[in-house]
């Protein structure tokens, strides 16, 4: 009697807790076999508070000389932007004719001259530059102290 | 076939260029489309927090002004910030600071050796040097010698005019130009007809120039001043290389 029912309990602990695991494995399979959820894209998804209807703004209807004004301004501004842009690609065209002149020429005086001119140029790219600014740098300027926090939300699949 | 030595004389030289600190002022055209492209913005936007914020203070101070003061709601000692204060608390702070001018005192007084003049344009070095009997005005030059390319003849002339502690980017290997010319009946002998000259373009990095020991006179010029120092045959040359 007292041999017999300790070897009972364990018996029925040890399948109980098998078929614990068991079922747990079954879930996490559950789990793993559904589809990952997409990452929302923050940008595409406005928020509910910007729908409201008192925030449209309100203005006077747009008068018929405006409209016609700004149908010419676009129309003078198409013409400008087509010239600039023949503009720009006239002066490349002339750059890479000068080149190729060059290059000629140099061909004709040496040939290995020419071939050291034609390799390529390993350290020309990448090529970074700071852009013109409005101000040219003021000397002596002290920018005020600050920390930047970033609250982006990262998403893990 | 490389044996048979021509009679042309190899020159390389390097037209440095100090590339625009500022942005160019922007043409008629250009002020109208951004005047009208704000308008349109903000005819096509909603209101913001902060507009909404100072539209319902604005409606608050009217209410309360023609219901004649009934202002249990806020303790008269406290202060409460409004929108319109802000706005001008950030006008005043913008007033208060000055950026630096556009047009330096080098543009003012036309000093041509000083960096610092036009600030909104690309400026190139001239070096004044002696060719043959003649002292002229040209892009750094130096003869090419046996064993070099031409891109270190290039770097050369520009160590020689500027010493060796220049920053320069030199876009790529190959040359961008070429000024070919006859010397005159004088000189010219069977091996020796001419001159080819190959300019190489480079961006000048170092805004500082301090270091530098120019030895013989300079000058930083824009592409259109280039016609107040060039030989006409020398400037057609240049100028299809240089980009506005």
């Amino acid at each position: 009697p007292c041999r017999a029912q300790p070897k009972k309990k364990k018996k029925v602990d040890v399948k109980r807790e098998q078929a614990q695991k068991d079922r747990m494995k079954k879930k996490i399979k559950k789990l793993e076999k559904a589809a990952p959820e997409m990452i929302p894209i923050e940008d595409f998804i406005t928020p509910l508070k910007y729908s409201d209807s008192n925030r449209v703004r309100s203005l006077p209807p747009l008068s018929f000389e405006e409209t016609e004004r700004r149908v010419l301004l676009m129309k003078k501004w198409c013409l400008f932007k087509q010239k600039q842009d023949k503009a720009e690609w006239k002066a490349i065209q002339t750059l890479v004719e000068a080149q190729q002149e060059a290059l000629k020429e140099l061909r004709l005086e040496s040939e290995e001259l020419y071939q050291a001119a034609i390799r390529r140029d390993e350290g020309l790219f990448p090529f970074e530059r700071d852009g013109p600014n409005y101000t040219p740098p003021l000397p002596g300027y002290d920018p005020p102290e600050g920390k930047c926090i970033d609250i982006t939300k990262v998403y893990t699949q | 076939t490389a044996a048979a030595p021509r009679p042309w004389r190899l020159f390389g030289a390097m037209c440095l260029v100090r590339l625009p600190r500022i942005t160019q002022p922007l043409e008629k055209e250009e002020e109208e489309i951004a005047a009208l492209m704000g308008q349109i913005e903000l005819e096509k936007s909603h209101y913001s927090d902060h507009e909404i914020r100072k539209l319902q203070e604005e409606e608050q101070l009217r209410r309360r002004k023609e219901s004649a003061y009934e202002d249990e709601d806020e303790a008269p000692g406290k202060t409460v910030i409004m929108a319109q204060d802000l706005e001008d608390k950030w006008e005043q702070k913008l007033l208060q600071f000055e950026a630096a001018p556009r047009i330096t005192d080098a543009d003012k007084n036309n000093n041509r050796t000083s960096l610092n003049r036009k600030l909104d344009s690309n400026l190139m070095l001239l070096v004044k040097q002696k060719i043959g009997n003649q002292e002229l005005w040209l892009l750094p030059q130096v003869e090419w010698r046996p064993g070099e390319t031409l891109r270190s003849t290039a770097e050369r002339a520009m160590a020689t005019f500027l010493g060796d502690h220049i920053q320069a980017k030199i876009l790529g290997n190959a040359p961008y130009g070429i000024y070919k010319y006859k010397f005159p009946r004088a000189i010219r002998t069977e091996d020796n007809v001419g001159a080819k000259v190959f300019f190489f373009k480079a961006f000048l990095q170092s805004s500082d120039l301090s270091q530098a020991e120019l030895k013989e006179d300079y000058l930083w010029v824009t592409k259109d001043e280039l016609g107040d120092y060039l030989k006409s045959e020398y400037l057609k040359k240049v100028n299809r290389f240089l980009l506005d």
